[in-house]
């Protein structure tokens, strides 16, 4: 039985072992999964198999007849979908047995992840598992490991902190918008600019229920286009400062050599509506609003930096605990391991 | 009443006992909260809730063994005013913490409660004795009396309220994101409550004032002079506060800072008060009974 049990392995590249450039190559297509599946599938020596392709991972899971069957993969795998096999051989890694047990576990609990406790592999993980289901490319085992990683998953982010405290710089506005207005759906956000992060934020904030969004920007068609996307209107940007006290929250990234907003200019607008606090969300480089705004009374002043110091102490936050959850974790694949090793599963399937 | 009698017999205690076991549950409670706080667990609401509960039932006790030993409302003393001050403030937590969510609020009740409740029994010259029937049994003077405890209540809250509104607007200003920061309601809500119930005391501390000048006019040598000035000048501190703020002239932080102060110059005013009232009282204790009478 304990031979059989030799046979389970993963071969996988993730964001430890190669950089973006190598992780771009390596990457697999929806059709180039299902059909390298098939593939495995149809060596003799391969009874079940799973691949979970993401932008920071792909790995390929396995049951096989034979522990020697590394180098068969390897190959197959490069072959098929044109990776240079000696990049891939540097910047990847081969586990076997109660390693790809834990490994799984702690993949599905986030604990592997680039973002430590992100919920977003989990998903990806269900997502992969259904289609190697779909498939028939999975049986007992992998179905047991996968749906038990799950639940592991489940186990390890309730009982730790490793998904306690926002790190991305969307979600951590969203935070501090909840601690100024509490309920955010009735906020009215002004987008200034269309840089990235600030789109991402204000799709952060629509993500959480906000749903009176304006755009502004030099170029309106681009205003225009961002607020489709983000249903909601456009408003031309030598208008934006006299529209600015029907807002709650501002979103500033425009690519301005200097400020936009200075502290006059914001005192005007809280003159006319003390009672209601003003977030002001400042990713722009050089900075759109003069820090100086920050004095002004029921005024919320952050800058780029002051987001990425959030979500990076909140990740380090989740760091510490990491080791706490790959304890709970282990507990739960040695648990797994004994109870494939009693049931004779790998001999049955 | 008849329960709290019967309680009362089968377990003999004293009043400042009573008094001495609820504050002990509020200190618990305040300690309870402390503690997950640091741990950085999820705080233990229920837990809080129920020795508060406790705490105010046996406060609650401690007054009616109070009441039934002087066979009226034991408002006669700066001790008993603080105990009702303190037992009101526990009453309005039960009413405004479901209804408008505010989480911690109990934690902030619980140790307001321990240090107003626990403060007037360590000083024993709060509890001075007064003469009997001070109130003369006169209803306007009772229910005046019952309305202005209440508003000072609402005061209570409307400060913790208050004082909770700048930690967490400090936290946000100096970008603190852990710790109470994260777990306190945002500003806005905290901002808003305050306004609501700041008014509440007002228009509850009015109708005091109106009872009060019924009772008043028909025995103007019985309030004393000092009192009835502190009163007015208590009444009209929150009043301009409640006007400024629906001006939108004394809003969030100035706001918050003049709740905070103007409960601070209340609490502060009431051993003097009492201490004139007692001085006068037992000056005209003759007249008064033959008015009574």
């Amino acid at each position: 039985m304990s031979e059989a049990l030799q046979s389970l392995f993963v071969l996988g590249s993730t964001h430890h072992e190669a950089p973006i450039e190598l992780r771009e190559q390596f990457a697999l297509n929806d059709q180039d999964v299902v059909n390298f599946q098939k593939t495995l599938l149809q060596l003799p020596s391969i009874k079940e198999c799973l691949i979970v392709n993401t932008c920071n991972r792909l790995e390929v899971y396995g049951l096989a007849d034979s522990p020697e069957i590394e180098d068969l993969i390897r190959a197959q795998l490069c072959d098929q979908n044109g990776i240079d096999r000696s990049l891939f051989d540097t910047h990847s890694f081969w586990r076997t047995n109660l390693d790809v047990l834990q490994h799984a576990l702690e993949v599905s609990s986030g604990l592997d992840s680039q973002m430590v406790g992100e919920t977003e592999i989990l998903r990806q993980m269900k997502g992969a598992y259904a289609l190697a289901k779909e498939n028939k490319c999975t049986g007992t085992v992998l179905n047991r490991l996968f749906e038990k990683s799950f639940q592991a998953s489940k186990s390890a982010r309730t009982q730790t902190g490793i998904t306690r405290g926002q790190v991305s710089i969307g979600n951590v506005a969203v935070d501090l918008a909840s601690r100024i207005f509490g309920k955010i759906k009735r906020s009215r956000v002004l987008l200034l600019g269309s840089g990235e992060v600030g789109e991402k934020t204000a799709q952060a904030l629509k993500s959480r229920g906000v749903d009176d969004i304006t755009v502004s920007s030099r170029t309106f068609e681009n205003a225009h286009a961002l607020a489709h996307e983000l249903g909601g209107a456009a408003l031309e940007f030598d208008n934006f400062q006299a529209q600015l006290p029907h807002f709650d929250i501002v979103i500033s990234s425009t690519a301005a050599p200097g400020s936009i907003l200075n502290v006059e200019a914001v005192r005007a607008i809280m003159n006319q509506r003390p009672e209601r606090p003003l977030f002001l969300i400042d990713l722009a480089l050089p900075r759109d609003v003069d820090p100086a705004v920050d004095q002004v009374e029921n005024v919320y002043l952050y800058n780029l930096d002051d987001l990425s110091k959030i979500a990076n102490e909140n990740l380090e936050q989740r760091r510490q605990q990491i080791e706490e959850a790959r304890k709970i974790l282990k507990s739960h694949a040695w648990t797994l391991w004994l109870q494939l090793r009693r049931r004779t599963l790998l001999g049955d399937s | 009443m008849h329960i709290l009698l019967i309680a009362w017999e089968a377990f003999p205690i004293s009043d400042r006992g009573a008094i001495g076991i609820g504050a002990s549950f509020y200190l618990v409670a305040f300690l309870v909260g402390m503690l997950t706080l640091r741990e950085k667990k999820p705080a233990i609401n229920s837990l809080i809730f129920v020795l508060l509960g406790a705490g105010f039932l046996m406060q609650f006790f401690g007054l009616n063994i109070r009441g039934a030993q002087i066979k009226a409302c034991p408002l006669g003393n700066t001790f008993e005013i603080t105990q009702f001050i303190t037992w009101s403030l526990v009453m309005l937590f039960f009413i405004i913490g479901p209804v408008f969510r505010v989480r911690l609020l109990g934690f902030f009740t619980a140790g307001l409660a321990a240090l107003l409740s626990g403060g007037s029994l360590i000083f024993p010259g709060l509890d001075s004795p007064y003469p009997p029937g001070l109130f003369g049994g006169n209803p306007w003077i009772e229910l005046h009396a019952a309305l202005a405890i209440f508003s000072y209540g609402v005061f209570a809250i409307v400060a913790l309220v208050s004082a909770m509104f700048l930690i967490q607007q400090h936290g946000l200003k100096t970008k603190q994101f852990k710790g109470v920061y994260q777990i306190l309601p945002s500003v806005q809500q905290l901002d808003t409550i305050a306004q609501r119930l700041n008014i509440t005391g007002v228009v509850m501390l009015s109708l005091a004032l109106i009872f009060g000048a019924v009772f008043w006019v028909g025995n103007p040598e019985l309030v004393p002079f000092f009192k009835l000035t502190v009163t007015c000048l208590v009444w009209a501190g929150y009043l301009t506060v409640a006007f400024l703020r629906i001006q939108k002239k004394l809003v969030t932080r100035r706001h918050a800072i003049a709740a905070i102060i103007l409960f601070l110059l209340a609490l502060a005013s009431l051993w003097p008060v009492q201490s004139a009232r007692n001085s006068d009282a037992t000056a005209i204790r003759p007249s008064s009974h033959s008015l009574a009478q």
